[in-house]
């Protein structure tokens, strides 16, 4: 009896000793930060001193109705997501589908050469597309008198959004490719061979037959490029700055401004959870939408 | 057959014409950082007149490369070291333990992949002042160890699932205590889960800009690399040449590792996104 027990207890603490470690990094730098910003998000506090006063739900209050860079940044936000997902995929897809389907030469070099972008840190990337926009397509405009390299891709509210967007999804790109490329590897020959002896053409093939069957792979990207484009804070405070005006604002760097630059630490605690919500109630539903969707091969 | 190969011919030259003008941007830079300044704002797109290193001596001094680049590899080093240490440990025994309580722990660790960072930073600044982790390199890294945990613990726990006991029960019938068997037995296992963990890690920490400006930016000695790059051409304000020779510096040491440990990396991002 004594000794069943010092065995379960000895265990016991073989498990602690190997899970605390993590259990316990987990809950310093997420767990309990997480669960402060729930807190400060009912106070009011400037981040300086320590101390803070209840003011229940105004800073939600007032976040909704009361601050118009706050509203326009989640709209920024949605629409940079929405537009960044559709083309992401979309051309990742079609990219992966060309490399993949045909027997074409150099498939590892085509793949490791479009992950390039993936590598750089978006604060660089930020850096360089400055030059592209400013200078490069300056330059070309004069050289071939193309109207649209004349714009100002970053000094025109509406065409720094899609500036924004463009950058993303080129940056992106390569990740996603490596996905569908995986996904599209495990599509069996067999089913592949039947439709084509059942006299499926090409593209019929691939949207009768691959389609369905990567689904999951879809699943997985969507949800990586909904996530990622969400919380998009670096690319932008290197790219625009925000600019011009507010209207490249993500929600991420409306956070950072509020908390950082005013010192309203409170206030962007709310914003913060808010945000949260926001990533969790978007991600949760496209995951649950397109899980009924997928198949078994 | 014949139709085929000339179709494939024609699929692989549209294929490279994509490729040229998706990477362009990254070789309108590399001719911009040869370039003088005169040049670069006359002859935008043109390839260098000649190749003169000058750009890249400047960027070199005012960056203060060597100290942000030591910084970075440092953090880099014992961020991921210490991630590898407490995911492996916890992945495994999380992985191995089937009880109700293994399980809830096991949630609670990979529940934060669900977190944005930007929904809990603030209020992680301030906790990391209380702990005294701001302004130097250990505290930088040690935040990683919470942040990097949670998708590492994921991909272990998935891979242990397909180890078999066997090896552990003749060990622990030999009188092999846990800490023994597990360094010596079960970690030489995990090496291919360990590459992945390892590269995506490092890929991130690498290039990680928003935790590096929360903690440790008014501390000039300790600046990562993608700090002082942000400091340095934010100063520069339009000379794009120094910028541009400053991006390549920066991408470089990435690239290295990038083109070391390609295939680990194909590996890892793709175990690490069918998490979903």
């Amino acid at each position: 009896m004594n000794q069943a027990r010092r065995k379960k207890v000895s265990h016991a603490l073989e498990f602690l000793g190997f899970t605390m470690p993590a259990v316990i990094a987990i809950l310093l730098f997420v767990g309990i930060p997480f669960f402060m910003c729930i807190f400060y998000s009912l106070r009011k506090w400037n981040g300086i001193q320590r101390k803070s006063t209840f003011i229940g739900l105004q800073n939600y209050i007032r976040a909704f109705t009361n601050d118009s860079t706050f509203i326009k940044a989640i709209g920024y936000t949605l629409l940079y997501a929405l537009l960044t997902v559709i083309l992401i995929n979309i051309i990742a897809l079609l990219l992966s589908a060309i490399l993949e389907q045909s027997n074409l030469w150099g498939k590892g070099f085509f793949r490791a050469a479009f992950y390039i972008p993936n590598i750089i840190s978006l604060i660089i990337i930020g850096f360089i597309w400055k030059f592209i926009f400013g200078r490069a397509f300056e330059a070309i405009h004069q050289a071939t008198g193309i109207r649209a390299f004349g714009w100002s891709w970053l000094g025109q509210p509406k065409l720094a959004v899609i500036s924004t967007v463009l950058v993303t999804v080129w940056q992106a790109l390569g990740f996603y490719m490596l996905i569908y490329i995986a996904g599209l590897q495990s599509v069996p020959d067999d089913v592949l061979e039947a439709a084509t002896i059942d006299g499926a053409g090409k593209v019929r093939r691939f949207f009768s037959v691959v389609l369905p069957l990567i689904v999951p792979s879809i699943t997985v990207c969507t949800f990586y490029s909904i996530a990622n484009s969400l919380k998009m804070f670096e690319l932008i405070f290197t790219l625009t700055g925000g600019g011009p005006g507010d209207a490249t604002t993500s929600v991420a760097l409306d956070i950072y401004n509020t908390a950082f630059n005013s010192n309203q630490y409170g206030y962007g605690s709310a914003k913060s959870v808010i945000l949260f919500v926001m990533v969790a109630f978007i991600t949760i539903l496209q995951v649950t939408l397109f899980k009924k969707k997928e198949i078994e091969a | 057959m014949k139709k085929t190969k000339t179709s494939s011919i024609i699929t692989f030259v549209v294929m490279l014409i994509i490729l040229a003008c998706y990477l362009s941007p990254l070789l309108l830079m590399v001719f911009g950082s040869f370039k003088s300044y005169s040049e670069i704002m006359s002859h935008v797109l043109e390839v260098p007149q000649r190749f003169s290193f000058d750009n890249f001596k400047n960027v070199f001094e005012s960056m203060n490369y060597p100290r942000s680049f030591l910084n970075t590899l440092f953090v880099t080093v014992f961020g991921v070291a210490g991630i590898v240490v407490i995911s492996s440990l916890a992945g495994y025994k999380l992985s191995r333990t089937k009880t109700r309580y293994s399980y809830l722990i096991f949630l609670f660790c990979i529940m934060p992949m669900m977190i944005p960072f930007q929904s809990f930073m603030i209020t992680l600044v301030k906790l990391a002042k209380e702990l005294g982790l701001l302004g130097n390199l250990y505290g930088l890294g040690i935040i990683y160890w919470g942040l990097g945990a949670p998708l590492s613990i994921f991909l272990y726990h998935g891979f242990v699932k397909g180890i078999p006991h066997e090896l552990e029960e003749c060990a622990s019938l030999d009188g092999c205590s846990p800490l023994r068997m597990f360094v010596s037995i079960i970690f030489p296992m995990l090496k291919p889960v360990t590459a992945s963990v390892v590269v995506v890690n490092a890929m991130w920490i690498w290039n990680d800009f928003l935790l590096p400006l929360l903690t440790i930016n008014s501390n000039d000695s300790v600046k990562t690399l993608q700090l002082a790059a942000y400091g340095f051409m934010g100063q520069y304000k339009m000379e794009w040449q120094n910028i541009m020779a400053g991006a390549i510096l920066i991408i470089i040491p990435a690239l290295i590792i990038y083109l070391i440990f390609q295939k680990n990396i194909v590996k890892g991002m793709v175990a690490g996104a069918v998490k979903g």
